[in-house]
């Protein structure tokens, strides 16, 4: 029975880590190259969240389609933030880039708040469902799941088979030495940070399509947090431990949620929260590098 | 020892600032709630001023220690209200008890997180903030999510009227002296061995320690320094003003940021700074949310993006610069 149940999270707990490691790589992407936390990241998500909404219940587009057009937002709004604000803060302390992340988070959360109101909302694309036994799962869930992997893949691909892929990867071995083989280092920040912002509100359209309620803007708060562990359990700069990060993290959100329920007088949801967070830290201590030690 | 009066002017325009600050919320009706917000605000600068400021370390989870000082004088006061005669010792016993346990959470995540640097020290201060949030829920420890409401127990213990007087007057001017208190440590600090250790690892950390600088016991003590006046700032400005604690609320990650938001308006590192950052970010809040109910965020991102691109000195930093040579140079810094 609880084997069962146990079993049956944990499938849903690797859907859902496809897709939050692909929630993450934009982070670690734009860690890796410009060496910038983006603590605005959940922000972004929503506002991939807020297109599948609007473009479903407004214009009853399906969630599929609003892939493109989230990525394009995305990239518009990369190139705005790093022309405007992100390029005079390459060399700034940490303090500046981190604060001036958060102020472009929360403008955004006022901004959708001012458009949309605060109140939560969400979508209902039924498309029917697809029972394994132990557990049943919307295809909309595996949508998005296989959407992640086929995303996580099409980025591998432009990461090592493109020119542009290949100048970025040099920018984050050595962004001197980059510079001294003719790379233009400036347009590859602007197209990393573009991208990695491209690839965070696409993501919020694959969130939304796995939870398609809870929909508000404040929603982001929680993801970014996620998205540091993830993240940190990648190796915080690789877009790819990212991605696998996001899986074992599923895992573990969901396996472990299942244990601590059995345990009396606690609130399991609570300590699997912390847990996260004791993870976060025993990695940072013990191997920074992250699980899969990338470099 | 010789003493040298001069060393301590430049807290001549931090004190007048507070000394106004009072004297405005005695002295003027309904000025007072404004005055003990913008208090917090400098204290909450200040005391957040001693760690940033002086050590570029950016502590993402500072707010932890304002939450274990709130709930440092929350137990002390429930669990010894039976303790007659305590009296206002029982206060004094609160803000001990709020000192030492932010002293060990500050020992704890300085042993962990001191030996990372830049984003994932930041990282690693969120964990701690968010985790050590979660494990007082998960665990139901200090009555985990319920948290503890202790209104019954402060008039229990001083008396219906006096309870009252300490959570609207005495509160915010406890709030005060931690907030003088934190200028003359950092003035002390700035003046002696510990500020040129860690102004030389703010600028190079790796360049410091070649040059022979203990810098892991100069950062601890800026660090524990720091928390520990966090921890007195819960204590006063929220366990004895508002007698309640919910984990949710104490250790919201906001606090943080409007902290980092107080000491980069004002000029991290500097004395005056946080001062004067925190009667900025305080006015401008507090008028912000008159004039323009609900927008006060949609406003105030944009400015202070602007403020970190073009001004990223802060307001003192660049009046420092315009005074350099002249005989206000001693009073600024």
């Amino acid at each position: 029975m609880i084997f069962e149940q146990l079993a049956g999270n944990l499938i849903q707990g690797l859907v859902l880590g496809a897709i939050y490691g692909m929630a993450t790589m934009g982070l670690s992407l734009i860690f890796g190259v410009l060496k910038v936390v983006n603590v605005g990241h959940g922000a972004f998500i929503m506002v991939g969240a807020f297109v599948t909404l609007w473009l479903f219940n407004a214009l009853g587009i399906i969630p599929i389609f609003a892939i493109p057009v989230a990525l394009i937002i995305g990239l518009a709004l990369g190139f705005l933030f790093y022309y405007t604000v992100m390029r005079k803060l390459i060399k700034a302390p940490e303090l500046a880039t981190l604060l001036a992340t958060f102020a472009i988070g929360v403008l955004l959360e006022e901004t959708i708040k001012l458009i949309f109101g605060s109140e939560f909302r969400g979508y209902n694309w039924a498309v029917g469902k697809i029972n394994l036994g132990i557990t049943v799962l919307p295809f909309t869930k595996l949508y998005a799941c296989l959407g992640s992997v086929a995303i996580a893949v099409l980025l591998y691909l432009w990461f090592n088979k493109t020119r542009a892929g290949t100048a970025m990867r040099s920018v984050v071995e050595d962004s001197e030495g980059a510079r001294v083989c003719g790379v233009n280092v400036d347009g590859v920040y602007a197209l990393s940070f573009a991208i990695g912002i491209g690839l965070t509100v696409t993501s919020g359209v694959l969130l939304t399509m796995f939870i398609p309620v809870g929909i508000n803007p404040y929603m982001g708060g929680s993801y970014t947090l996620k998205a540091f562990v993830i993240a940190v359990l990648g190796g915080l700069a690789s877009p790819y431990g990212a991605f696998f990060g996001g899986l074992v993290f599923g895992l573990i959100e969901n396996g472990s949620y299942t244990l601590f329920a059995l345990l009396p007088n606690v609130e399991p949801f609570a300590l699997t929260r912390f847990l996260s967070f004791a993870m976060l830290l025993l990695i940072l201590l013990i191997r920074p590098t992250g699980l899969l030690r990338a470099k | 020892m010789k003493v040298n009066p001069a060393k301590y002017y430049p807290l001549i325009p931090v004190y007048a600032i507070y000394l106004i600050m009072f004297l405005i919320g005695k002295n003027m009706t309904g000025m007072w709630e404004l005055m003990a917000m913008l208090a917090f605000y400098c204290a909450l600068g200040q005391a957040f001023n001693i760690f940033l400021g002086m050590t570029g370390y950016v502590d993402f989870g500072y707010v932890a220690f304002m939450g274990v000082g709130t709930y440092g004088m929350a137990l002390a006061i429930t669990r010894l209200v039976h303790f007659k005669g305590l009296g206002i010792g029982l206060l004094i016993i609160g803000l001990c008890l709020a000192m030492v346990m932010s002293t060990l959470l500050a020992l704890a995540v300085g042993a962990v997180a001191l030996r990372l640097r830049g984003a994932y020290f930041a990282i690693a201060t969120i964990g701690v903030n968010e985790g050590f949030r979660y494990l007082i829920e998960g665990a139901k420890i200090w009555n985990g999510s319920e948290g503890i409401i202790f209104f019954a127990q402060m008039n229990e213990a001083f008396g219906r009227e006096m309870a009252s007087a300490l959570s609207t007057f005495w509160a915010d001017v406890l709030v005060l002296i931690i907030a003088a208190l934190a200028a003359f440590v950092t003035l002390h600090y700035m003046r002696s061995k510990i500020g040129y250790a860690l102004t030389a690892l703010r600028e190079d950390e790796d360049a410091a320690k070649v040059m022979g600088i203990n810098v892991t016991k100069f950062k601890i003590i800026a660090f524990i320094t720091s928390a520990i006046f966090a921890g007195l700032l819960g204590a006063a400005a929220w366990a004895i003003k508002t007698p309640y604690v919910f984990p949710p609320e104490v250790f919201e990650i906001h606090y943080t940021i409007e902290a980092i938001i107080i000491v980069l308006l004002g000029g991290a590192g500097t004395l005056l700074g946080p001062v004067v950052g925190g009667l900025i970010y305080g006015l401008s809040k507090y008028y912000l949310a008159i004039i323009l109910p609900g927008f006060q965020l949609l406003i105030f991102a944009p400015i202070i993006i602007i403020i970190i691109v073009l001004f990223p000195e802060g307001t003192v930093g660049m009046l420092k610069n315009r005074v350099r040579g002249t005989t206000l140079e001693r009073y600024i810094v």
